[in-house]
């Protein structure tokens, strides 16, 4: 089995299912939200307001279908929480709704909000000096919103070193509006940056443990070298797939290369 | 002519709404330790005393509305009651999606505290103006709106509303009505004057005018009931209607465009009243292109009371 194989097989059948959902931008995150649930942050399915939790918001919200499969993995959602998605009287739809969802922290979907928030809770923690962890994943075509900007600048100068950004760097921008020298961009902006590959797991989490969450510091910029749709020929890169529901021997090739 | 209202600079006021704004942080602030204070490079000087006095919950984040506006949700989210303040238009029109979707959608809680109100900033043009907020901000479920014209008003209604879990705009505006309204409440309106033959609703400092506009029609035995809304959302549709039942005759005064103010909500909340007449007084639904004082601007539009018995007279009796 690939890695991930049975998460990405889970994403390609709810999005089936569905009728609906990203599987490209899904495919290039599942790595990191997995370690994130699975290794890292302290969220607790039973208490997903405690206040000493970790926080985890996916700003790029589009990816949510690899957010909802960690969190029917971890316990938060159920099986047929997944393969309901997107009718009418569902939890989980296109992207993630923190009023419907456990364990959401914020409803994303309008690119350059979910991050802006984690900075927002980054101060709140650092003025409660509190010590819980954020991250949040926002994509590079996300990078090219405003706010992130600003929001490079604010969190630089209020010294947010509990905050963390991952960007998923699935390149989807690099024909559009390309994002050149990210690393040298966010370190000029004041950032600590780290340049990994997004699908290596040992990586993803070695990088999250050496990194300093104190709340007095640089706030920590990944960039997470992925590809959009891996781990399936076919629908890796930027192409058609991108909002495309696979047809049932679609699904089928899918399930063949992931399992 | 009302020289008190047109006149009014922070000269000759007691006290200025946005010192007020500033004192009502400090005193607030003082006693709870979730106020958090975010500023748009605006009034930071008088902001001092709860700066110093309430440390790490003062912050002048800089020129970046979307991302003031934003992160506020973040510290409403671990238990903080945030007050974001900078000009009207900077947030509102600037940052209406951090207000739809971060606040009104996901129903946290926020103080939006914004000078500039109308054409506050005459001599500074268009871009710094702000009168279609109410119409904005009324599309946006969970959002209260409160457009307190004294320095008492913005006090009380502050205490009364700022840690309820709704996101609440308040509007300052410049300009005082200077009168003692007593006792007030969040969500109701103030009857100010008892009258039998026509409503003024007003808003705002425009109380001020309205209220000269009723001594005007006192001499021509014509009796004007006046009623004055602080809080525009929720509106106040009881005592609205109480006294549309009773005049038949209705014109509302508004530092608002044409479309989605006060007058609309008259409107829609008191069609099934038959026989009613009614009129608006409002800044309409053009840019303004001129400069020029509070007073003036005031005169041009047409919130002057003589305009107001005018109209009463001669569209509405």
């Amino acid at each position: 089995m690939k890695t991930n194989g049975d998460l990405r097989y889970a994403i390609a059948n709810t999005v089936y299912s569905a009728g609906e959902g990203h599987i490209p931008s899904a495919y290039s995150i599942i790595d990191i939200i997995n370690v994130i649930y699975g290794k890292f942050l302290n969220i607790n399915k039973n208490d997903v307001t405690n206040k000493d939790r970790d926080y985890f918001i996916l700003s790029k919200g589009h990816g949510a279908v690899a957010y909802y499969v960690v969190l029917e993995k971890y316990g938060f959602i159920t099986k047929e929480d997944l393969m309901t998605k997107s009718k009418e009287n569902a939890i989980l739809g296109g992207h993630p709704d923190c009023t419907k969802v456990p364990g959401v922290e914020a409803s994303t979907g309008s690119l350059g909000h979910g991050a802006v928030t984690a900075l927002g809770i980054a101060l709140g923690l650092k003025i409660k000096q509190q010590k819980n962890k954020v991250i949040t994943i926002i994509g590079d075509g996300e990078s090219n919103e405003g706010s992130i900007w600003e929001s490079a600048l604010v969190a630089a100068n209020l010294k947010l070193g509990n905050l963390c950004y991952v960007i998923d760097n699935n390149k989807s921008t690099e024909q559009i509006l390309p994002m050149t020298d990210m690393a040298k961009k966010w370190e000029s902006f004041g950032w600590e940056v780290y340049e990994i590959d997004g699908h290596d797991e040992e990586e993803i989490l070695k990088t999250f443990q050496k990194i300093d969450f104190s709340y007095v510091g640089k706030p920590k910029l990944i960039i997470a070298n992925t590809i959009k749709g891996k781990g399936v020929s076919f629908i890796e890169g930027h192409g058609p797939w991108h909002h495309k529901v696979p047809s049932d021997e679609e699904l089928q090739a899918i399930k063949e290369e992931l399992l | 002519m009302s020289e008190n209202i047109f006149n009014q600079t922070s000269k000759n006021l007691k006290k200025k709404m946005r010192q007020e704004f500033a004192d009502t942080m400090l005193e607030v602030g003082m006693k709870d330790e979730n106020l958090v204070v975010l500023i748009g490079d605006i009034s930071h000087f008088v902001l001092q005393p709860f700066a110093k006095a309430c440390p790490n919950r003062f912050y002048n984040i800089g020129i970046c509305e979307q991302t003031i506006t934003n992160m506020a949700a973040g510290l409403s989210k671990v238990g903080f009651y945030p007050v974001i303040h900078t000009i009207n238009p900077f947030i509102v029109e600037r940052s209406f999606e951090q207000l739809k979707l971060d606040f009104g959608y996901q129903k946290l809680g926020i103080n939006i505290i914004t000078v500039g109100s109308a054409f506050d900033y005459g001599a500074l043009g268009s871009t710094h103006h702000c009168y279609g907020d109410f119409a904005l901000l009324k599309t946006i479920e969970n959002m209260q709106i409160i457009y307190p014209a004294s320095c008492e008003e913005f006090n009380t209604l502050f205490k009364q509303t700022y840690a309820n879990g709704f996101p609440t705009f308040f509007r300052i505006p410049e300009a005082q009505h200077q009168m003692d309204l007593g006792n007030i409440t969040f969500g109701k309106g103030v009857l100010v004057r008892e009258g039998k033959n026509v409503t003024i609703i007003a808003i705002g400092p425009q109380l001020k005018t309205a209220i000269e506009a009723a001594n005007m029609l006192a001499k021509d035995n014509i009796s004007a009931e006046i009623i004055y809304l602080h809080t525009i959302r929720p509106f106040d549709k009881e005592l609205v209607n109480k006294s549309i039942n009773k005049t038949k005759k209705c014109i509302v005064i508004e530092e608002h465009g044409k479309y989605g103010g006060v007058f609309d909500d008259v409107l829609r909340e008191s069609k099934d009243i038959m026989n009613v007449k009614y009129r608006s007084i409002n800044i309409g639904d053009k840019f303004i292109h001129k400069y020029g004082t509070y007073k003036q601007h005031c005169e041009r539009l047409g919130f002057t009371p003589e305009n107001i018995c005018d109209k009463i007279k001669k569209e509405l009796l």
